[in-house]
């Protein structure tokens, strides 16, 4: 982040749709770059001078996946995946190999806009300090919004933002349910929609990499329709 | 009944009466005549015999007579020889019985050759030999029985031909009936397994060596099946790719929307939310013709996890109760069942949302939506009823048609995709499940029947 300006990566071979795209964000406040394939997408991407990056999943040369897989392997950078409509598959798929979020495209300028800026707000409290929020221990679990880093009994995992969040939030009411409503709000900072199933994949994910106890039980239990809840043995 | 058992029947009963009509044939033209033949010939010879006799006795006396009687005794086919007189002494060769005695004394009174071919192992008969003093006596030939037998009838070992003979009738019938119909069962597979949706079906390569009619039909059939594939898959692709490229437009018609309502006066906003609110539309329609056309390639593998469809129509029914009481309406949820079944959640949580909206979007202001999830002998049966008059009902069955628009003016005001039932029907197929749709109470009831698996 340089002079208060974020620096947002564009890779999507729609050239019209970067231009445009670029018009809206750079109104927005944002500082916008554009590349139109995966490879030097990601050659980009590898570079740090970004804060976030928003991916095609149809890309020339190498598709979104691809790339989002190779820079996770050296960068946490956030990204936005933008996905097929009606395609659940890609919207699993990317959020497992490590996506923060993903939009259906055509999407909402002004949703992709405020996606963004929510992301942007969570990774950079972190950089500004604690912000009021305090290390957390809970059942092996040890979570330090500080440094945004997550461990397993010493192991530390490998969370994307929006998992980063959603263990904080659970494990700071650890034994208590909370609720759908207030997890969309305070997390994805939005309001949950009806048939909105973002916030059921993102926790689906944060399980598969905290697995489950020793002895078998579940982490995080679903409380169909009300919300989640960390369990306590 | 079934044509193999058709056939197999015809050609058993065929071949019987062709095996009965050879014995008869046999019996009448062929056994009868040598049977009268032989009768014939042991006559002749005994006559012929009776008069040698005489006139060696007559020539040579006595004992000329005996080593005639000697060496008739040595010709073939082994035979008793025996000369008797009337009151039953034996003058010459073996003892005789009782059924010989009275030929015997047949013979002597007629002066005429007497036989008697009653007995199946053994031929009896005698002629009279004249002696010089004027005795009469009775020269008794006895042969085993030389008929011809039977082929197939009169002793075990013709039964057990006969058997023979019917049990190999049996196993070339079973075959033929076989040979006959295996072609045409593996073409109803193929024809059923095609209808089914697996359009890369062909019976070529199980029948490839048939060069007969069937062959040919098997040929045609490929060639059909090769052309609805081919019709299907283009159309299929065709449906996928303009999706796809339309998308693109209208991502950057989204965009650029929104850049122009951020320069937009009070004059000209309330027109670019209109805007806003058709593409929105057709994006919801791109986004259902993507995934219908993903079902419907059947290239998305369906996954099979271990799902409780109860807590899929939980949730969907509380979203769409959310989404319904903005318009006045409700859902309830009568009863739910605990139903555990293999498949796709996000398939069947779109198969439930799409039939639930669609019954939402139809049902009246201030009428609620019935959901019902039973589960019965091994099925979960979802049923999904609304209170919006319902359809005809000769278009039911075209419901689940893409597109299909049930009264134009109603749907269009409803602002339906006319792809909902669709796409929950191929949903729902996917899964090997039933989708049915009937009017009820007032309104149209969808019934989604799924197979559960045990807890």
């Amino acid at each position: 982040m340089l002079g208060g300006v974020d620096k947002i990566l564009i890779i999507d071979d729609d050239e019209e749709l970067c231009e445009l795209v670029s018009e809206y964000l750079t109104v927005e406040g944002f500082d916008i770059s554009c590349v139109n394939d995966g490879a030097s997408g990601l050659e980009r991407a590898l570079t740090g001078e970004y804060d976030m990056a928003i991916l095609d999943v149809m890309l020339p040369k190498m598709n979104g996946f691809d790339v989002l897989r190779n820079l996770r392997e050296q960068s946490k950078l956030p990204v936005i995946m933008l996905t097929a409509r009606g395609d659940d598959m890609e919207r699993i798929v990317g959020l497992e190999i490590g996506a923060d979020d993903y939009l259906p495209k055509p999407f909402n300028p002004r949703e992709l806009a405020a996606r963004l800026r929510a992301i942007l707000r969570r990774t950079s409290t972190t950089e500004n300090g604690p912000d009021g929020k305090e290390k957390l221990d809970v059942d092996g679990i040890q979570i330090s919004p500080a440094s945004r880093i997550a461990t397993l009994d010493g192991v530390e995992l490998n969370l994307t933002s929006v998992e980063f969040g959603l263990l904080f939030e659970l494990l700071k009411e650890a034994g208590k349910i909370v609720k759908k409503e207030d997890l969309s709000e305070t997390v994805l900072e939005r309001k949950l929609s009806p048939y909105d199933r973002s916030l059921d994949m993102h926790i689906s994910n944060l399980r598969k990499k905290l697995g489950d106890r020793v002895d078998g039980t579940e982490r995080i239990k679903t409380i169909r329709s009300v919300g989640y809840i960390y369990t306590l043995v | 009944m079934k044509l193999f058992v058709k056939i197999f029947l015809w050609f058993l009963a065929a071949v019987g009466l062709m095996i009965a009509v050879m014995m008869f044939v046999t019996r009448t033209f062929q056994t009868e005549p040598m049977t009268s033949r032989f009768e014939r010939n042991t006559k002749n010879q005994l006559t012929v015999y009776g008069g040698t006799a005489t006139q060696i006795v007559n020539a040579e006396g006595e004992a000329g007579l005996r080593t005639f009687l000697n060496r008739l005794k040595d010709l073939e086919p082994p035979r008793q020889v025996s000369l008797v007189s009337s009151d039953g002494n034996v003058w010459s060769g073996d003892a005789v019985d009782e059924v010989a005695e009275s030929i015997v004394s047949r013979t002597l009174a007629s002066g005429q050759v007497e036989t008697d071919f009653s007995n199946e192992d053994r031929t009896l008969g005698a002629a009279t030999v004249n002696f010089p003093d004027g005795r009469k006596l009775a020269l008794v030939f006895q042969w085993e029985r030389q008929a011809p037998p039977s082929l197939f009838w009169g002793s075990n070992a013709a039964y057990g031909r006969l058997i023979g003979l019917l049990l190999t009738a049996v196993v070339l019938c079973y075959l033929l009936a076989l040979y006959l119909t295996s072609p045409i069962r593996k073409l109803r597979e193929a024809t059923n397994t095609l209808a089914d949706g697996a359009l890369g079906t062909r019976v070529i390569p199980r029948l490839r060596r048939r060069r007969d009619e069937i062959g040919d039909l098997a040929r045609d059939f490929d060639v059909m099946a090769e052309r609805i594939e081919h019709l299907i898959v283009t159309q299929q692709r065709l449906n996928s790719d303009i999706s796809h490229e339309l998308r693109s437009p209208l991502a950057r018609m989204t965009v650029a929307l929104e850049i122009a309502k951020k320069k937009a006066n009070l004059e000209t906003l309330p027109i670019l939310e209109r805007i806003e609110n058709e593409a929105q539309r057709l994006n919801d329609m791109i986004g259902r013709l993507l995934t219908l056309a993903r079902l419907e390639s059947g290239a998305e593998e369906v996954e099979r996890k271990r799902i409780d469809l109860a807590e899929i129509v939980k949730d969907v029914a509380a979203d769409a109760d959310f989404e319904a009481q903005a318009k006045g309406k409700f859902v309830e949820l009568s009863s739910v069942d605990s139903c555990p079944v293999m498949g796709s959640e996000n398939l069947l949580r779109s198969a439930v949302e799409n039939v639930l909206r669609n019954a939402v979007r139809y049902t009246k202001e201030r009428t609620a939506v019935d959901v019902s999830l039973k589960r019965q002998n091994g099925h979960a049966i979802l049923r999904i009823s609304d209170h919006g008059g319902g359809v005809p009902p000769d278009e039911i069955a075209n419901l689940f048609r893409p597109f299909y628009r049930v009264g134009e003016a109603r749907e269009r005001k409803t602002g339906g995709t006319g792809l909902g039932l669709a796409i929950a029907e191929r949903a729902v197929k996917a899964h090997k499940g039933t989708i049915s749709a009937q009017n009820y109470n007032g309104g149209l009831l969808i019934e989604i029947g799924l197979d559960t698996i045990k807890k």
